[in-house]
């Protein structure tokens, strides 16, 4: 049975992300996942808030990075979390996005690589060992706890190029695939099945989630006008190969580009074709967003992730998708 | 404390609406640096407990209500709500943690 979880970015006053928490809890939401990025609130703030004011849902970063965040200091901050909340915490892990890092001046040197240590270490200081640790990015020299650590905790790699994908299936506890169509999601877990193949294990001992962007409203042009601004930032951040495979002109990505770099928010957005929207977000009425997450649902994901803008109005979205869409693939 | 003589002139069965229509009301406000952290973590302790529309939780979003965004809070109550007593009382409440 599919599961679903919630994004959200805390840009806003933490008591609006928390009150939009607790919402998704009580509407059947098993996931929530706090974006990190330095330039919003801090996500372990937002994250040992959402400890107090929930109860059941499961909940971590969605994701962090080591390149702002040393792996230590990750683990520290999860192990507590996990002191908070016992068995309900998550860690999302990815290489983060080059132009935050470019924005403070950090390199993002050997991502696979980074993603794969990071784990390591993280993996065994939340498991109460002393860490000394030699690799080709990071170097601990003794890292230990002063505090006994509760429980194993999940880790989540964020993911979207072939290698990173691998690397998710062979040593992730899941994998946050950054994708919204069909198309990108079967080439994505057919990459992960690689990496899990390799480690000798089953495809149903990852988490496979989606990560979408997603915008629901019952007026299917108030859904897509608000995945508008979404779907523009995407189109501008994705690899060309991705760019081809959507039959969309590279060109027509680059003037989106070019207008965003340039702070031309209309431009930019009126740039955003109805092909462009197909491809990277799963927006509409409720219906229609049922009948995509369906069709995702056979490439063998098992977590399906509502991302931003979620819709319109994130309170009405929230409501919506707990009573009409989380109940169509409930039992 | 003095929110809760506020909640007194609410009948019971327009507790639901008015509580719903002041949550959207501070969700969209772009005056949060107003709310006060206490008050907020009142309303979200409420909220986790489905008391919202309970004495304490609705005395809590009705003051946070009007100090983020006092106009559209006497809209709420005044539109087809009707409160008008509880418009008398906000006043008189507000006007003294003014002073």
């Amino acid at each position: 049975m599919v599961r679903f979880g919630i994004e959200f970015v805390p840009r806003e006053a933490y008591w609006k992300t928390i009150y939009y928490a607790i919402q998704a809890e009580k509407k059947g939401f098993n996931y929530l996942w706090i974006t990190d990025h330095f330039n919003n609130r801090n996500v372990y703030v937002t994250l040992t808030a959402a400890a107090i004011y929930t109860n059941k849902i499961t909940f971590g970063p969605g994701v962090t990075n080591p390149y702002l965040v040393n792996p230590v200091f990750t683990a520290q901050a999860i192990a507590s979390l996990n002191e908070a909340a016992p068995d309900r915490v998550v860690l999302g892990i990815g290489a983060g996005d080059k132009t935050t890092l470019d924005s403070v001046g950090v390199e993002m040197r050997k991502p696979l690589t980074a993603v794969q240590e990071s784990i390591e270490i993280i993996r065994g200081i939340t498991s109460g060992k002393n860490v000394v640790f030699e690799g080709k990015v990071f170097r601990v020299t003794g890292a230990k706890f002063l505090f006994k650590p509760r429980g194993k905790i999940p880790i989540y790699v964020g993911a979207q190029g072939p290698k990173m994908l691998a690397m998710a299936g062979r040593i992730g506890d899941g994998v946050l695939i950054n994708a919204c169509h069909p198309k990108d999601i079967n080439y994505a877990v057919d990459c992960v099945k690689k990496g899990v193949s390799e480690a000798g294990k089953e495809l149903t001992d990852v988490d496979v989630a989606a990560y979408t962007s997603f915008s629901v409203h019952e007026d299917p042009k108030k859904a897509t006008k608000a995945a508008v601004p979404v779907v523009s930032f995407i189109v501008a951040g994705s690899p060309r190969v991705v760019l081809e495979r959507h039959g969309i002109e590279l060109k027509a990505a680059e003037k989106i580009r070019e207008a965003l770099k340039a702070n031309q928010w209309g431009q930019a957005f009126g740039s955003v074709s109805p092909e462009m929207i197909e491809a990277f977000s799963v927006c509409g009425t409720p219906d229609i967003c049922i009948e995509c997450i369906t069709q995702l649902l056979k490439s063998g994901i098992s977590q399906f992730v509502v991302g931003s803008p979620i819709g319109p109005k994130v309170r009405e979205a929230i409501n919506l998708i707990g009573e009409k869409i989380i109940p169509h693939f409930k039992p | 404390m003095a929110y809760n003589k506020v909640v007194e002139t609410i009948p019971l069965e327009k507790r639901e609406e008015l509580s719903d229509k002041l949550i959207n009301n501070l969700l969209v406000s772009k005056n949060e640096n107003k709310m006060p952290a206490g008050l907020a973590n009142t309303i979200l302790y409420h909220w986790q407990q489905g008391l919202l529309t309970g004495d304490a939780g609705l005395a809590a979003i009705i003051e946070a209500s009007v100090l983020l965004e006092p106009d559209k809070t006497m809209e709420i109550l005044e539109g087809k709500l009707q409160l008008m007593d509880t418009v008398k009382k906000v006043k008189e409440v507000s006007t003294k943690a003014g002073k």
